[in-house]
């Protein structure tokens, strides 16, 4: 395979952080205080630390006793998979599927474990029981624990607690969760993350069925390269005079139409990830023009951004996030985001959007690939990717597919050992899996296909893409 | 200091979960501990942490016993081999010591230690104890716990002296048997010595025929040979080596002048069979079949570079008379046969130019008999003398480890970081791994290369064409 020249959807400036999916989650690119200085602003506005002195103490956990016929009933215990989430001292915060209160035993097990191995200078990572997985992670308050029937591997599934993690670390900020700890480590953090149960099961669904979480990319909505400039200049326009605007994100249906960056600041596709399930799990927005604040945790986990949300309009569904430092000006953010779809409608822009909302982006066989079952191109300089139209025999049987593509990235990213190609055939199905500097390439084939064949096909695929790489990525990094 | 240190044994224990469930009886569980070093406190820590996560695991109903826990510096292998009777090993991973800015740091290389290869090694620890002192229960019922320990003790301190983990690898994980190929004739006359001998001496039940490390045949079943092989040809055969060096090797080439010779001798029974007073030692085996366990004395003889095992059952009474009675047997005949073979392999043997570095090597292994052969390495001594690199013996174990999903048949072909080609073929039980050190090569071209590899190597090895 010498056909490397081709990178369909490279570019030099990405409005994403590009990183590899399963590196260190801790690390921030940013910093909002570098923000607030850079404009000459003194830092003021740090998060709103609830003092932890006001919150009473949690005791109403005594008076709920374990319950073991709970824990035993087949239905539980046949889930797929289960994630906990409790704090160091073993108290219950989260639990996928049943009532925390019902599973305290199970807590307590779970923490005994992790400590027992702590005493002995060393952290438990993973268990193997048959093919179920029992993955720990350990962050300095918090214990996440997922015990899984699926596939996945223990990368793949750590990865999952992280985007937990992050996601309550999003709703909190990471200093005030560790503040909360450092006073009181016994603290029943559920009272501050009611309501948030929800967003995380969504998030787990969401990594369950979309392959961008495991990626660690984004799907753009393919538009015409003039449509998505004009939307962008629209977006800069409207907000040029807006002081501390960091990200402008408009998106629809879990792929993204335009970024617009402050100059210098790009956003890692993990916390994107969180934007787009929380917009995905919150029907509230679609019907008001909200105001939330929203730590993004791999861009400063420290405090807080304040998003104005909202959809464009009745008649577009496509919804409009506008980022900032600063904490009260909704108003000056609601005027832009009229301006903005004043504009965009001018020059027709939502029903570009629309129209690409409605359509398909075409399955293989449309674009003359009867061979190729299904792809997933990512484009690493972007951390973009796009894959077509799901097509026979996967219709019915998705989760077969995503597996597939989990199977093979898992393997291409191996820890130890790496790898620049893998190509398998098995009577269902041949899949070739290439990594190379500027893409990773994903491909699902006929399994009787010639090998020569295979790679004629994909030499045509990559030209392919290249051919309409402007529409299917977003491929300016727009700033105010 | 900087430096990369190999994975190395942390503890091995093995105990019962339903004794000493009183508290403060809890050192009752353990029937044995290495290192006897470790404070009983922390051997019962121990055990009592693995006995938690035993629980623990099985709550959640998985769909087969618990292998293996993961943590930062440790790894630990579980199995349970008898109701209620744990055995588990715990790795130190092995380690790179790094300098970063100026302080030491430490990096555990934990994909280094793979779970199916460490997961066969105590296994095959526990088959091997059971080999030589039968079950756990057995020796209970038999006899006393305290003699099971004492047995426990007695096995596992010297059984662990003499693995050397870090250089175990996919050959663990087959377990299997190197077999050779013989033409018609030679291997009739193997055949008919084998009946006649059976014929002559009925209180031989089985006998199992090796010539060097290869099996010829053998009367027992499979599951039990594996083991047997493996305590052949990694223990006794090597252990007697030295002494047949001093005797001289055989010229290969002349008609055989032996043939009225006899050059034959038992490595377990009489070492001399003029001289000595007693039988000497020899050892009893335990086979296993579905229902119930013989036990069996082995003896060995050897003749040139050919070993014949006999299974006598244990009930004999062996004595001097019998052993000069089946040496008078055996010498004279296997001479003969030994030459035959010899003069077989030589004609068989490869030019050295066939076996250049940049040659694809190859590991084939079928589960239905347990045949197994390699070009990867180069000795069966599991000293780390390959002829690929120890990722490409890793990764070989890790496309083992993923075999279930392909079903019935299927191929791998990957390519790695460093360039090189590692590929696999399963069709049924059957398994062929290549390593190819090609640096510039194609897909296409990788995918000719094991289709010849394939033809030449494994004619009539029948590979699903997908």
């Amino acid at each position: 395979m010498s056909c490397t020249e081709v990178n369909p959807g490279a570019s030099v400036e990405s409005v994403l952080v590009t990183t590899d999916s399963c590196e260190n989650f801790e690390q921030m690119s940013s910093s909002l205080e570098e923000i607030k200085n850079y404009v000459g602003k003194s830092p003021e506005v740090s998060d709103s630390s609830t003092s932890v002195d006001n919150l009473e103490e949690s005791n109403s956990l005594n008076a709920v006793g374990s319950d073991d016929d709970y824990i035993r009933s087949k239905d539980w215990l046949e889930k797929k998979k289960h994630i906990f989430v409790l704090s160091s001292a073993g108290k219950p915060i989260y639990s996928r599927y049943g009532i925390e209160d019902k599973l305290v035993t199970m807590f307590g097990v779970m923490q005994a474990l992790v400590s027992f191995v702590q005493d002995q200078n060393d952290t438990i990572n993973c268990i193997h029981a048959g093919s179920t997985k029992y993955v720990f992670l350990n962050k300095n308050h918090l214990i996440l624990v997922a015990i899984s029937k699926t596939e996945e591997s223990v990368p793949q599934l750590v990865s999952q607690l992280n985007y937990v993690f992050n996601q309550i670390a999003s709703i909190l900020t990471l200093t005030r969760l560790n503040k909360i700890y450092e006073q009181r480590r016994n603290y029943d953090l559920r009272r501050l993350l009611s309501g948030v149960e929800r967003i995380i099961d969504h998030l787990l669904n969401f990594y369950e069925i979309e392959p961008a979480l495991t990626l660690g990319a984004v799907q753009c909505l393919s538009l015409p390269p003039s449509i998505r400039d004009t939307i962008s200049s629209a977006i800069t326009q409207a907000c040029s005079k807006i002081k501390n605007l960091v990200f402008a994100i408009l998106l629809a249906n879990n792929k993204l139409i335009t970024l617009v960056r402050m100059k210098k600041y790009a956003i890692h596709p993990a916390d994107l990830h969180l934007i787009f399930n929380l917009v995905q799990a919150s029907e509230s927005f679609k019907t008001v023009e909200s105001w939330t604040p929203l730590c993004l945790p791999r861009f400063d986990a420290s405090g807080f951004l304040y998003g104005h949300v909202s959809y464009l309009a009745e008649d577009c569904q496509a919804c409009l996030l506008l980022l900032t430092v600063e904490r009260d000006v909704f108003f000056t953010l609601s005027e832009a985001k009229h301006k903005i779809v004043e504009k965009m409608r001018r020059a027709n822009c939502l029903e570009a959007i629309n129209e690409s909302l409605n359509s398909t982006d075409g399955t293989c066989l449309n674009a003359g690939f009867p061979e190729l079952r299904h792809y997933i191109y990512k484009s690493k300089s972007t951390a973009q990717f796009h894959q077509p139209e799901i097509s026979a025999p996967y219709i019915n049987n998705t989760e077969r597919l995503l597996m597939l593509y989990k199977r093979a990235h898992r393997r291409l990213h191996s820890v130890g050992r790496p790898l620049k190609l893998l190509f398998e055939r098995s009577p269902q199905e041949a899949v070739l899996a290439w990594d190379t500097r500027g893409f990773e390439l994903y491909v699902i084939l006929e399994p009787l296909i010639e090998t020569s064949a295979a790679i004629a096909s994909v030499g045509k695929l990559l030209n392919w893409i290249k051919k309409r790489e402007d529409k299917l990525f977003h491929l300016n990094a727009p700033t105010f | 200091m900087t430096g990369k240190v190999e994975v190395t044994l942390n503890n091995f224990f093995i105990f019962n979960s339903t004794y000493g469930n009183n508290e403060g009886e809890e050192k009752n569980k353990i029937l044995f501990y290495h290192p006897n070093t470790d404070h009983l406190d922390t051997q019962i820590k121990n055990v009592g942490l693995a006995e938690a996560i035993i629980q623990f695991t099985a709550s959640f109903k998985p769909d087969g016993p618990i292998k293996s826990v993961h943590t930062l510096k440790r790894r630990q292998m579980y199995f349970q081999p008898e109701p209620n009777f744990w055995v588990v090993m715990t790795l130190n991973l092995p380690f790179i010591r790094k300098i970063k800015e100026g302080s030491e740091i430490i990096e555990y290389t934990e994909e280094d230690v793979q779970d199916n290869v460490y997961e066969s090694v105590l296994k095959q620890a526990y088959h091997m104890y059971r080999l030589f002192s039968g079950t756990f229960v057995q020796a209970i019922e038999k006899t006393s716990l305290d003699i099971l320990k004492t047995k426990l003790e007695q096995f596992f301190t010297s059984y662990f002296t003499t693995l050397k983990l870090h250089h175990c690898d996919i050959v663990n994980i087959f377990n299997g048997i190197q077999c050779l190929p013989l033409d018609k004739q030679t291997f009739l006359n193997v055949q008919c010595f084998i009946n006649a001998m059976e014929c002559n001496f009925p209180i031989i039940k089985h006998t199992a025929f090796l010539y060097n490390d290869h099996m010829i045949w053998s009367g027992i079943e499979p599951s039990n040979m594996q083991i047997v092989y493996q305590y052949l040809i990694k223990t006794l055969l090597p252990a007697h080596l030295g002494s047949e060096l001093l005797c001289g090797s055989m010229p290969r080439n002349q008609p055989s002048p032996f043939a009225a010779l006899h050059h034959g001798r038992f490595i377990t029974g009489p070492e001399n069979l003029k001289a000595s007073t007693s039988i000497g030692k020899i050892p009893r085996v335990h086979l296993y079949s579905d229902t119930d366990c013989t036990i069996y004395h082995l003896v060995v003889y050897r003749a040139l570079s050919a070993s014949v095992c006999l299974f006598i059952e244990e009930k004999e009474e062996l004595d001097m008379k019998i052993f000069k009675e089946l040496d008078d047997f055996i010498g004279p005949a296997l001479t003969v046969i030994v030459s035959d073979i010899a003069e077989y392999c030589t004609k068989q043997v490869v030019t050295p130019s066939s076996q250049s570095e940049t040659n694809p090597k190859f590991i084939y292994f079928n589960k239905m008999n347990l045949a197994y052969k390699s070009s990867v390495h180069l000795d069966n001594k599991q000293t780390g003398n390959i002829a690929v690199t120890k990722e490409c013996l890793k990764l070989i174990s890790d496309i083992n480890a993923n075999k279930d999903l392909l079903e019935y048949a299927g191929e791998v072909i990957v390519k790695t970081m460093n360039d090189y080609w590692v590929v696999g073929k399963m069709s049924n039980l059957r398994e062929f791994y290549v390593a190819l050190q090609q640096k510039n090569a194609s897909l296409i071209e990788i995918s000719d290369e094991v289709k010849k590899l394939c033809d030449t190597e494994l004619k009539g090895i029948f590979f699903h064409s997908l």
